[in-house]
């Protein structure tokens, strides 16, 4: 397949099973850093449907971030191609994927990157100004949503961690993206707060919203992600489909101890 | 020893008959644990004859029957709960005695096996998470705190499964097995 019908294989999105449709393409992607001994990614082949919450997980340096980063459109492979929405990256010079980056993609942070100097309200909608468009409206919405338009006037410094990642969410969904990425969105937050986070992450995918998320917490994963997507050493070693049935409680929990017949 | 325990435990609130113990066990359990109403009787006849309930009302139909806790019985349940639970640990599934055999048999190479538990590790939990927002769902905090528990022991099997995929079996520390 030369590059020309690879591009038009995947506009549209072609209806896939259960009338999902592809976004995301990685076709053999490796990624050798300037200086990198071994390489950080290592042959990564993966299709992401429209839709979708698929979580990565893998350990530290197995190349969960610069998996996500290719598909930000951040950084290029250093072979094979990665296409979003039908577009194959590879193709793109820097201002189309700067265009391509800011409206298909949105990304959330396990720091935030709120600008300080900025309000909330304001940071929310740095991507919009960058379009040209007026998205106050739209911006007081997402507050509103995500249960912070109390504090759209306040600077970052004077937000918890868990307002600050609200803001950062609502950043990242001001261009109503095709995907949104998190990378490690709840590592710097408390237990209950990642839990809050990941809840409105699990929301935004139940309203249609398609979500690759990178996680050390495999409950949190699980919770929200019915994909599950392994990552070691720059390879994929493992793909899980979840099920999500109603199961009966003995069906997964047996309390039981063992009965002393006295 | 958990039933005779809960038995005692729902006694301690109120004299009930043998099904509504055996209703109200398995309510309280929401559904993990069910026992049959022979094993109740089984157990109240037990407790009877220990000294640590009492049954009140006529003889002859056990249907009929309630008991009631003693004062004996009142001390051994406090005890009971006043006890934490000690002794060794339970390794009730299959996976230990299959990984000790996997070592021998398949000389070292766990690859599979571990890959194959991993995946039913995490679909636990999800189910467990499922079950757990259906507990609070329902109001049921406790049983909600139970599956919490389930879940962090699951996590643990999980990252036990990882830090098996990522040792490095070499030939220099390959498996000893006695
Ligand atoms: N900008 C970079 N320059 C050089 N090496 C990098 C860079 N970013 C990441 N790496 C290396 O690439 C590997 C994968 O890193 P990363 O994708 O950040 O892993 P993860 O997010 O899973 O922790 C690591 O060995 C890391 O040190
Ligand atoms: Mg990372």
């Amino acid at each position: 397949m030369d590059g020309r019908t690879f591009f038009r294989a995947f506009r549209g999105g072609g209806g896939g099973k259960n009338g999902m449709s592809e976004l995301v393409r990685l076709t053999e992607v490796t990624k050798v850093y300037q200086g990198g001994i071994t390489g950080a990614l290592n042959g990564v082949s993966l299709i992401v449907e429209k839709g979708e919450f698929t979580a990565i997980m893998g350990p530290s340096g197995s190349g969960k971030s610069t998996l996500l980063n290719l598909v930000a459109g951040l950084d290029r492979p250093t072979s094979g191609s990665v296409a979003v929405g039908g577009t194959d990256l590879g193709k793109l010079g820097e201002s189309g994927l700067a265009r391509f980056r800011r409206d298909n993609i949105g990304f959330v942070f396990q720091f935030f990157y709120l600008l300080p100097n900025l309000t909330s309200l304001e940071n929310v909608l740095i991507p919009a100004q960058l379009k040209g468009s007026d998205a106050t409206a739209r911006a007081r919405e997402l507050l509103g949503q995500l249960g912070i338009q109390d504090i759209a006037d306040r600077f970052p410094a004077r937000l918890s961690g868990g307002q600050q990642q609200r803001v950062a969410i609502a950043r990242a969904l001001i261009n109503s993206p095709t995907l949104l990425l998190a990378d490690e969105p709840t590592g710097a937050l408390d237990t209950h707060t990642g839990d809050q986070v990941m809840e409105l992450l699990g929301q935004l995918n139940r309203d249609g919203q398609t979500i690759l998320l990178v996680t050390h917490d495999a409950k949190l994963a699980t919770r929200h992600a019915a994909r599950v997507i392994s990552v070691m050493d720059g390879k994929i070693v493992d793909d899980a489909r979840l099920e999500s049935p109603e199961r009966a409680a003995s069906e997964v929990i047996r309390v039981r101890s063992e009965e002393a017949s006295r | 020893m958990s039933l005779k325990f809960g038995v005692l435990g729902l006694l301690k609130g109120e004299p009930l008959h043998g099904y509504e113990v055996k209703n109200r066990f398995e309510a309280m359990l929401g559904g993990t644990w069910e026992v049959n109403i022979g094993q109740i009787y089984t157990t109240l006849q037990r407790l009877e004859r220990d000294g640590l309930v009492r049954p009140i009302g006529r003889r002859g139909d056990r249907g009929k029957l309630q008991y009631e806790l003693s004062p004996e019985g009142h001390k051994a349940l406090d005890q009971w709960l006043a006890q934490p639970d000690s002794g060794p640990q339970q390794l009730h599934e299959d996976i230990y005695v299959k990984l000790l055999l996997a070592t021998r048999i398949a000389n070292g190479d766990l690859k599979g096996l571990l890959a194959r538990q991993k995946r039913a590790y995490l679909q636990r939990l999800r189910d467990l998470n499922r079950l757990e927002e259906r507990a609070r769902r329902d109001g049921r905090v406790d049983l909600a705190r139970l599956v919490r528990g389930a879940l962090l022991h699951t996590e643990a099997d999980l990252k036990w499964m990882d830090e098996l995929s990522s040792e490095r079996f070499g030939a220099e520390e390959g498996a000893r097995t006695e």
